[in-house]
């Protein structure tokens, strides 16, 4: 284990950070921005991240004039003396030296690290980070502590705090192809696996439920492949659930009677809804109630000119919207009346410990899976609203809601700043806390989502992002922005992130952890042989 | 081994006069004064040398012919030795007393008319293992600057201690140190004690 001196402060401010002097013989390309390194002071050591990196020379003559032919003598007396490196560093957490002396001493260490309220003094020592430093910031593997990957210049587990993550809702970001869909699987089994919380999956693209091509022509597990009947597939495509050993185990289906209004309004770009939709849909609201929208669809056109004519709406735009809204009665999935028992029953698998994916298919156009994570998650969200009242009044610990994590990919499209205050994606992301459900949000475009969304993340992971705008959006509300978008832009295009928040006691970045067979068995996969068929008794067994 | 009588002396360095005519000790390389009576050894470090007539005043006059010439003028004109002499300064950088070695300089200046002595490699590897007497050298005031007397000392230590590479990185790291503020004046002393890998390199490439 090295435990290698790296240089010492020689300058420093507390609102700034410090500046440490490498050691002749130290090079600067042994370091990298963003890595977690530590500064033994006096009484403290401190936890620090490097956030610059500057090259300098004692006689400014020397950068005008560098030497020219120089022997390797010469250049190697120059390097570390008259040239030589400084390294920006910020403490990030601070932990207490015993005084060995002292055994009380010694068990109030116990009290781990701290925030940082003080800088060490001239000369304390910068060295490498040891993997017991490691273990003491980020804790050791097990419990709700997850191994998420390991540092980029070590080989260590670095854990995540699940039972925090879970606590609120948490973002993951990257380009495309930085491995936010890995990283989103590798997050959802260590909560499976933590039992910290159940998770609904809105499966835009089939990715989380079965194996799985990778870019580099390898098959990966799904969910269901690795734990099993804990998870229950739902599908909006009836094919999906007639596939052997990758099969649904229900069917989903939306009726037209369980679309609201704000459903609707959601989908005005998509449907191409004019302005004045949302005033002929408020009087058709208070004509039909629930009925609406299978009545506007089921009017003739002298019926809808009729129903103009008495309740005062203008008939262009009726007609208009009737034409639109056609198009939703024309998906598949959508039937004239569909009971809600089917979204309870998902919703009481929910409660009793499973996890649930729901797979678009072959009906993943930006359309069907706006209307239908928003309709579904809406009515969890009335669920478990009534949930935690019940358990308000009863104090019952039985009737105390499971905590429930629900993921959703291109987040934006129910996040950005002109819908989120009206999706219910929006309503969680800000205060559904309270009711134990939160959502963790992908997506490549962070710039694109509500700022005041983004600032209620918890937890955020993120991979490389090139976009300005992006990185800002990304780094919104959280200090040390500066050492830390040195450390986002210095990320690999693929499976290296930056975590930050509420789950890691400091941002770190790591490279992920690979998401193959080890993982699957870590994960308590059953054998490559059993069939990921399940029964009744599964489905709706106790866990 | 005795070399020299003091001539002259003060708090920084010292005048001696040299046994050996046209021979001083070699620019740079260190060089001590017995005090058995107080259990002292002083380190100086040859600072220049020169020789003249006994009559400073006057410049010596030529007295070569066709065919005698260099050496052959000595056994012509055996007076010569009586009327020349070899003198050599030093700078103090240290002392050894009660077994340790100091490196600043000594309370008293060494006497007059004691005996200047050469330096056995052990004991100048002991006192050439610290480098603060550098600052000694390089403040130091006489007819060869400074930075050439400490990289002729540089240079004889290296010699005399073998070769010593390492002992060569760290001395010149200190000069780096030392010299941080003046770029030209470190480019002149480490050209001057670059053991010459450069030249061995440049040759290769000659060669290709
Ligand atoms: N943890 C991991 N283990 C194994 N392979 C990985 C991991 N992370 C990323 N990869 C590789 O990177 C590829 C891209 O990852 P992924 O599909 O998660 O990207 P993405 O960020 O979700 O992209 P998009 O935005 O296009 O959906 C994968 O196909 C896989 O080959
Ligand atoms: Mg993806």
């Amino acid at each position: 284990m090295s435990n290698k001196r790296l240089g010492v402060v020689v300058d420093g401010a507390f609102n700034s950070g410090l500046t440490v002097r490498l050691d002749p013989g130290v090079t600067t390309e042994q370091l990298r921005i963003g890595s977690f390194v530590v500064v033994e002071g006096q009484r403290n050591r401190y936890f620090s991240l490097i956030s610059d990196i500057h090259l300098k020379a004692t006689d400014p003559r020397l950068l005008s004039d560098p030497p020219r032919a120089t022997s390797p003598f010469i250049a190697h007396t120059l390097s570390g003396t008259s040239t030589y490196a400084t390294v920006e560093v910020r403490p990030m957490l601070m932990l207490e030296k015993p005084d060995e002396s002292d055994p009380r001493a010694l068990l109030e260490m116990r009290r781990g690290p701290q925030p940082v309220k003080t800088i060490p003094i001239h000369f304390a020592e910068l060295r490498e980070a040891t993997e017991l430093d490691f273990a003491t910031v980020f804790g050791k593997e097990g419990g709700v502590y997850f191994a998420m990957g390991t540092p980029l210049t070590m080989d260590i587990p670095i854990c995540l705090n699940l039972a925090h993550f879970v606590e609120r809702s948490d973002g993951i970001f990257g380009q495309s192809g930085t491995g936010k869909s890995f990283l989103a699987r590798l997050v959802i089994c260590g909560v499976i696996k933590s039992k910290v919380a159940v998770n609904l999956i809105f499966d835009m693209h089939d990715e989380y439920a079965f194996d799985k091509q990778t870019e580099d022509g390898r098959w990966v597990k799904g969910l269901r492949q690795i734990f099993g009947p804990q998870v229950l597939i739902y599908s909006l495509d009836e094919e999906l659930a007639r596939r052997s050993g990758r099969n649904a185990d229900v069917t989903l289906k939306i009726g037209l009677n369980q679309i609201e209004e704000a459903d609707v309004i959601l989908l005005s770009e998509e449907l191409n809804l004019r302005q004045t939709a949302e005033a002929t849909i408020g009087l058709l609201r208070d004509h039909f109630r629930g009925q609406w929208l299978l009545k506007l669809l089921q009017m003739t056109q002298e019926e809808l000119e009729e129903w103009c004519k008495n309740s005062g709406a203008h008939a262009g735009a009726a007609s208009s919207l009737q034409r639109n809204l056609k198009r939703l009665q024309r998906q598949e999935y959508i039937v004239e009346e569909a009971p809600f028992a089917a979204l309870d029953d998902m919703i009481e698998s929910l409660d009793r410990g499973k996890h649930v994916i729901l797979q678009f298919g072959r009906h993943n156009s930006v359309l069907d899976y706006l209307l239908v994570s928003n309709l579904v998650t809406r009515r969890v969200r009335q669920r478990y609203e009534e949930k935690t009242r019940r358990y308000e009044e009863s104090k019952n610990p039985k009737d105390k809601p499971r905590p429930l994590m629900i993921t959703i990919e291109e987040a934006h499209k129910f996040l950005n700043p002109a819908v989120a205050r009206q999706t219910t994606f929006g309503i969680i992301a800000r205060e559904m806390r309270k009711y134990n459900v939160t959502l963790l949000v992908i997506d490549q475009r962070p710039s694109s989502i509500d700022p005041e969304v983004m600032s209620q993340l918890g937890t955020r992971i993120t991979g490389k992002l090139t976009e300005e705008r992006d990185i800002d959006a990304v780094l919104t509300g959280v200090s040390n922005r500066n050492a830390l978008r040195g450390a986002l832009e210095s990320l690999d295009t693929r499976q290296e992130v930056l975590i930050m928040g509420h789950a890691v006691p400091m941002p770190i970045s790591l490279r992920t952890r690979q998401y193959d067979e080890a993982f699957y068995q870590a994960m308590g996969a059953p054998e490559a042989s059993q069939g990921p068929e399940i029964g009744i008794r599964d489905l709706f067994g106790e866990d | 081994m005795r070399i020299g009588e003091i001539v002259e002396t003060t708090s920084t360095g010292f005048v001696a006069e040299s046994f050996t005519l046209n021979r001083p000790p070699p620019l740079g390389s260190l060089v001590a004064v017995s005090l058995p009576a107080q259990d002292m050894e002083i380190y100086a470090v040859v600072a220049y040398g020169q020789t003249v007539g006994l009559d400073p005043g006057r410049r010596a006059v030529r007295r070569s012919t066709e065919i005698v010439f260099d050496e052959a003028i000595y056994h012509e004109h055996p007076e010569l030795k009586h009327i020349l002499r070899t003198e050599f300064g030093a700078v103090l950088v240290g002392y050894l007393a009660e077994g340790q070695v100091w490196q600043h300089l000594p309370p008293q200046p060494p006497p007059l008319h004691f005996s200047v002595q050469t330096v056995e490699t052990g004991e100048l590897r002991r006192f050439t293992d610290h480098l603060l007497y550098f600052r000694l050298l390089l403040s130091y005031n006489g007819p060869v600057s400074p930075l050439q007397v400490l990289a002729a000392n540089v240079r004889e230590v290296y010699r005399q201690r073998g070769s010593d590479r390492a002992w060569l990185d760290v001395a010149a790291r200190e000069i780096a140190t030392l010299l941080k503020n003046d770029h030209e004046a470190l480019l002149t002393v480490l050209y001057a004690i670059d053991p010459g890998e450069a030249s061995a390199i440049a040759e290769r490439r000659g060669q290709l």
